[in-house]
């Protein structure tokens, strides 16, 4: 039996939508000792119970703000070690993937970031990663007695399967052997009102064709009660911050509803979004690469279209 | 102080690739080249160089001799210098057989004062690299910087992610990766380009650099990979050109039924 | 008659000084333009040989033909210049007359025909200048108030009012003088029957009728007018050409001289133009050719980054522009508000060379439109002398250039600066980096994958054979199809390319493609100054088509027809190229196509794009017209501007690649033209002109279509194949 530990998130109190992915695809693999890093209340608690976990860790560790990653890594290694885990679940992202990196080299563990699936067949972990700019997906077994992987949101949809885990609150103190990196400075995230990005339901993006208004990507956004995002020439224009990038280096997403404003669909946007359930494009230019995938493709200027639709959906 | 860069050579991600029948990508098909990740290293390497009095820039990868294509593209943006190891028992390394490589190259040049690496490859897209590098090396990891710079004896970088924008600092010797924020790539002049003819590669085998061929291979390989599937292309739906507005009534109709 | 006396010795007095200062002047004028213009570095082949240069140049010169757009301006700047040329010899004359009021001059003095030429021209010199004087107010602009439209339009905005006014001046007080001085002479011959003959109207024709009413003034009286307007003809002349010595950047007056010889050392010997092919880059003095890379020298410099830097024809362009603006008129980019002015940039550089100082007019030109930033101090010319978005802003389109009354080659220079700023500063636009990875790596601008470069003629219902594939050499077939980039990568270019290869396919044209071997022209990179990645491409060509002994090519981008036509012959390789209109316009007259136009109620009026390098560049404005008339049975409706006159697309010079972001957009004020003829649709013959057009359609209510040529070609062949039996268009 796999004993798998998962890293669990939460924003302001709540849990992340990826978090109960996790949870769920642990589920799958074995028992599953959910991790909480820093702070976590009772309806966290109550919250993270949902997704069916064994245990329920909350660890306290000092060191966690005001180092980059490597305090998280070394605490998440002390609990695999308690738990003898064999398996190893963080969400992707920057973060995530080199949290898993420094876990894996320290529990001499294999290693696969932004993986989609996590089944075992005839007991051998079997994980798939989807490579080349969505092209293909390759499947992997891991030889190594341990496994860490870094999961992409949107790969499962979490089931509720409520439990009773035993709770444990834990201290961790972070101790270098080496020297590190320190953390000088933090400026929080702006709030948003929106979901976030990963996990949003529908997703509106605008890209270069904005010309920098992203005034109707925001107002469609809000109309459908979704997350704004940004294409790389966007974001390298300056017109949205980078956290909103969809694509190979930014946030892959899989919503029901992707809406592409002016974006004309370099495969390195695409790769961050094939998989939405429905896409619509609006692009004055018809040889766009995005119409060429798109369920629903107009042809116009979104200058117009985008308020004439948002008045409609009032 | 030596600006070591760990380059990758990868196959283009424009072309079309194809999985050879060991389902390792096929380097004969499509054309391969320096990844545009690890450009911006090299760029950023550059700038940093610029920047301080003594250092220069020494360009790394792990790979078969066509690498040197990689490498020369950097050495024509600027690098001083270009180190190739290359060595048939590499192949079908996972990413800690790379890591062991470098690592060891690393250690086997002098001087190294800051590791640089781009956030990801672009074929393998594994990530991971940089914070294998660290701590392997024991030095600090500045990672995903959209900013970097040396001040005063301090590498600082900034970094903005999920948690917001940090300023992290540490001292050399440490490693630092870069994203493909932190500045475009320079196109070398042609002056460069006929600097460049003039450096050469080193290329150095495992034993050279100290390495044991039973840390890296396929043989050594932690993850083994047991089937490429291709994915179905996206059809394309419906085209409609929008005449004066007249394309509204179809995306609202569109819109609710995607969003039921 | 003391006071007579006096005042003619005053004259004398006067008129000497003043000649002996302003010929000093002027000779050290002349004597510091010569040194700043041969201190430039060599400009191989410019002085011979003679023959064939002087013909070219009195060709031109004689006949105006630069002026043809501006016909009034045209004649009257001919008058002038005859005129000036005629009263040289009678200046010499008037330092005698001024003593001796009835001296002639020698040999044709007296001769009836000299006479009747010199009236004429006179009068009709002073009309000129008059004329040309009115048109210089009507277009008056004035730079410090730079916020008026109706300035930055001018086409005078930035050049050196008191200069133009000055030399106007003089030139009408002169004649004005000759005119007086002919009339008091007639008067004085005329009034006494033994000389009357000689002052009658015979010899005096227009100068004779004014001159009777001085017959009642005493004969000391008309002789002391004589010699004041004679002196006063001196000192205005020896004025103006003491000032012209001073002012060696007062090139309104030099091009007198300066012009003449620029138009002898023009680049292109048979009288064309300095378009088509871009000037080779020199490194020492010789060609740059990326075959001996090995043999460069290692402190070599690429392009021209510095003043001394320019070829001295450069410096001598400089020195001659006459600021008549007309480079700046036409100006695709100063049109639509970017900070690029040929005459602007002509004059910056022109004022670098002596020494950086500008006249009032030039300098606040400079500034208020943005071609010299102010206040930078950086080396170099760009960006100090030349803005960087002013340098970047040119579409090549070389209407400037082929303007230009004395010859000045804009479109050369500005590509040689951008070839310093490619090759040694690597500073550009940021599009262009990855339009240079792209070509570097992939071949095509848009870095798609070479294995698609055949795609477009999947799905035809004929084969299309590939040399080295299908074919083994080029002798088998009669052309060779250049697809280019656009034409097997774009979807509107790769439509025309399918179209334009159905019509040979139908008329029975043997030919073949070189397939995935094909690379880009480098047309885009040559043209922002990466001459590096221009040369790979065009050798890689070059080799390909010399493994199959092309020597008949066929390209349907008028940018691929000029590269693999004009240039690759600079690098040893000798192609014939016609463009598809020429071929297509050749199959329909041999009978091999016979388009048929539409029923009567279905005919639209169609206009016609030049696109640059088709016309202006290569000087193919009639084929594509001739086709259009056939297929249409109508003549094309002309836009503004057509022709050799058209206005880019916005497109060449690499900008294809590049945004937009400053000033208003070419393509849609080019759309405008389209828009105002009222014609349905819009034919051109290059792709990149395709796709600016097209998009500037898609952004705009009820705007015509935009097509190539061979769409309607092959529409009027396809109903000719239904129909048989309707005539054809050509009855």
């Amino acid at each position: 039996m796999n004993n798998v530990i998962v890293l669990v998130t939460a924003t302001n109190g709540l849990l992340d939508a990826a978090s109960a992915e996790l949870l769920t695809i642990g589920a799958g693999l074995g028992p599953v000792t959910a991790v909480v890093a820093g702070e976590a209340g009772d309806a966290l608690v109550a919250e993270i119970a949902q997704y069916g976990p064994a245990e329920v860790h909350v660890v306290s560790c000092p060191q966690l703000t005001d180092t980059l990653v490597v305090a998280k890594a070394a605490l998440l290694v002390d609990r695999a070690a308690e738990t003898h885990a064999g398996i190893v679940l963080v969400a992707s992202g920057l973060e995530g993937n080199e949290v898993a990196a420094l876990v894996a080299a320290k529990l001499g563990a294999g290693l696969v970031t932004d993986a989609v699936a996590a089944r075992l067949v005839d007991g051998e972990l079997a994980v798939d990663k989807v490579v080349w700019a969505g092209k293909y997906t390759v499947t992997a077994t891991v030889a190594a007695p341990i496994a860490v992987l870094s999961m992409k949101a949107n790969s499962c949809t979490p089931a509720f399967v409520p439990a009773e885990p035993a709770v444990r609150q834990a201290h961790f103190d972070y101790t270098a052997t080496a020297p590190v990196a320190t953390v000088i400075s933090t400026e929080p995230a702006a709030a948003s009102s929106r979901p976030k990005l990963v996990e949003a339901g529908v997703v509106v993006s605008g890209g270069r064709g904005t010309d920098g208004d992203f005034a109707p990507v925001e107002a469609l956004a809000d109309a459908l009660g979704g997350a704004v995002g940004a294409s790389r020439a966007a974001v390298d224009a300056g017109f949205a911050p980078q956290p909103l990038q969809v694509g190979q280096t930014g946030k892959t997403v899989s919503p029901e509803l992707y809406v592409a404003l002016g974006i004309s669909g370099a495969i390195q946007h695409i790769a961050g979004m094939r998989t939405a359930r429905q896409i619509l494009a609006i692009n004055s230019d018809p040889e766009a690469p995005i119409h060429r995938l798109a369920d629903l493709s107009v042809v116009g200027d979104l200058k117009t279209i985008v308020p004439a639709v948002v008045a409609r959906l009032g | 102080m030596k600006i070591l860069t760990c380059v990758k050579y990868v196959p283009d991600a424009g072309d079309e690739v194809g999985f050879d029948s060991d389902l390792r990508l096929g380097r004969t098909g499509p054309s391969s080249k320096l990844s545009e990740l690890d450009e911006y290293a090299v760029e950023q390497a550059l700038r940093l160089k610029a920047t301080m009095d003594d250092a220069t820039v020494t360009v790394l990868s792990v790979g078969p001799a066509d690498a040197e294509v990689a490498l020369r593209k950097a050495l024509q943006m600027g690098a001083d210098e270009a180190v190739l190891i290359s060595d048939g028992a590499i192949a079908g390394s996972d990413v800690f057989g790379t890591a062991a490589v470098l690592i060891a190259a690393a250690k086997h040049l002098d001087e190294v004062g800051l590791v640089m690496c781009g956030m990801s490859s672009t074929d393998a897209g594994v990530g991971a690299l940089p914070a294998l590098l660290a701590d392997a090396l024991g030095w600090p990891l500045l990672s995903n910087a959209a900013e970097v710079s040396v001040e005063d004896g301090q590498a600082r970088i900034v970094r903005t992610d999920e948690v917001g924008t940090r300023v992290v600092t540490a001292a050399p010797p440490a490693v630092v990766s870069v994203t493909d924020q932190s500045g475009e790539p320079r196109y070398p002049s042609f002056k460069d380009v006929l600097a460049a003819k003039k450096k050469s590669v080193t290329t150095l085998g495992l034993a050279e650099v100290g390495v044991s061929a039973d840390l890296v291979g396929a043989g050594a390989a932690r993850v083994q990979v047991t089937a490429v599937v291709r994915n179905p292309e996206r059809a394309a739906g419906r085209v409609i050109v929008d005449v004066d507005g007249s394309s509204v009534d179809d995306i609202v109709e569109f819109l609710a039924a995607a969003t039921k | 008659m003391k006071l007579l006396l006096f005042v003619v010795a005053i004259a004398v007095t006067v008129a000497v000084a003043v000649t002996l200062a302003a010929v000093a002047l002027f000779v050290r004028g002349a004597l510091t333009l010569y040194r700043r213009i041969a201190a430039g570095a060599p400009s191989p082949g410019r002085l011979g040989p003679v023959g064939p240069r002087l013909g070219a140049m009195i060709t031109e010169i004689l006949s105006h033909r630069r002026f043809s757009a501006r016909p009034l301006v045209r004649v009257a700047h001919w008058v002038v210049m005859v005129s000036f040329i005629l009263l040289v010899p009678t200046l010499a004359i008037a330092y005698v007359q001024v003593l001796a009021p009835d001296a002639e001059l020698p040999l044709v003095g007296g001769w009836v025909v000299w006479q009747w030429l010199l009236e004429l021209f006179s009068v009709g010199g002073l009309l000129a200048i008059v004329t040309l004087f009115v048109v210089r107010l009507r277009h008056r602009s004035d730079p410090d108030d730079a916020a008026a439209a109706r300035d930055w339009r001018s086409r005078f905005f930035g050049s050196t009012r008191w200069q133009a006014y000055f030399v106007e001046a003089v030139i009408a007080v002169v004649l004005v003088c000759v005119l007086v001085m002919h009339t008091l002479r007639s008067a004085a011959l005329a009034r006494y029957p033994e000389t009357a003959a000689d002052g009658g109207w015979a010899h005096y024709p227009l100068t004779f009728w004014a001159g009777q009413l001085f017959w009642n003034l005493s004969p000391a009286a008309l002789d002391a007018g004589i010699s004041t307007a004679a002196a006063l003809k001196i000192i205005t002349s020896m004025i103006w050409l003491g000032v012209v010595g001073y002012a060696t950047t007062m090139s309104v007056a030099w091009h007198r001289f300066l012009g003449v010889v620029n138009v002898y050392a023009r680049r292109e010997r048979d009288g064309r133009p300095a378009l088509g092919a871009a000037t080779p880059m020199l490194v020492d003095g010789k060609p740059f050719d990326i075959r001996d890379i090995d043999d460069l020298d290692e402190d070599a410099t690429f392009g021209i980054g510095s003043i001394d830097e320019f070829g001295w024809k450069g410096l001598l362009d400089f020195a001659s522009c006459t600021e008549c603006g007309r480079c700046q008129d036409l100006c695709p980019a100063w049109n639509t508000g970017k900070p690029l002015s040929p005459k602007l940039v002509t004059l910056a550089l022109r004022d670098q060379a002596a020494g950086g100082a500008h006249t009032g007019d030039v300098f606040a030109a400079l500034r208020s439109s943005g071609v010299q930033p102010a206040g930078a101090a950086e080396a170099g010319l760009v960006p100090t002398v030349i803005n960087p978005d002013a340098l970047w802003a040119c579409t090549t389109c070389g209407a400037c250039t082929d303007q230009c009354p004395v010859d000045i080659e804009h479109v050369d220079h500005l590509i040689n600066l951008r070839r310093h700023e490619v090759m040694v500063k690597s500073d550009f636009p940021e599009e262009f980096g990855s339009l240079y990875g792209n070509l570097d790596t992939k071949g095509n601008p848009w870095g798609l994958p070479p294995r698609q470069r055949f795609d477009w003629a999947k799905g035809l219902e004929f084969e299309v054979p590939v040399l080295g594939v299908d074919v083994t050499s080029a002798a088998e077939v009669d052309y060779v199809l250049w697809v280019g980039c656009s034409g097997a990568y774009d979807e509107k270019g790769k439509k025309t390319t399918r179209a334009f290869a159905e019509l040979l396919h139908l008329a029975g044209v043997r030919f073949a493609v070189l397939g995935e071997a094909e690379t880009c022209c480098g047309d885009s990179a040559r043209r922002t100054g990466n001459e590096a990645t221009y040369q790979g491409l065009a050798v890689q060509n070059i080799e390909t088509m010399a493994e199959f002994g092309v020597t008949k090519v066929v390209a349907s981008c008028a940018h691929c027809l000029n590269t693999v036509g004009r240039e690759y012959a600079q690098l040893g390789a000798s192609y014939t190229v016609e463009h598809h209109t020429q071929v297509l316009n050749r199959l329909i007259r041999e009978g091999r196509l016979n388009p048929v136009a539409p029923p009567e109620e279905e005919r639209v009026a169609i206009t016609y794009h030049d696109p640059c390098y088709l016309g202006r560049h290569n000087g193919e404005t009639s084929a594509p017209r001739e086709l259009l008339a056939a297929v249409a049975a109508a003549p094309v409706v002309e836009m503004e501007h057509h022709g050799t006159q058209s206005m880019c697309c916005g497109a060449g010079g690499g900008r294809m690649w590049a945004e937009e972001s400053l000033g208003t957009r070419i393509n849609a004020a080019r759309m405008d033209e389209a828009v105002a003829t009222g014609a349905a649709t819009v034919a051109t013959a290059c792709p990149f002109c395709s796709i600016m057009l097209g998009d500037a359609a898609a952004g705009r209510d009820a705007a015509p279509a935009v097509t190539d040529v061979a769409h309607l070609v092959l529409a009027g062949v396809k109903r000719g194949l239904d129909n048989p039996t309707q005539p054809k268009t050509e009855d």
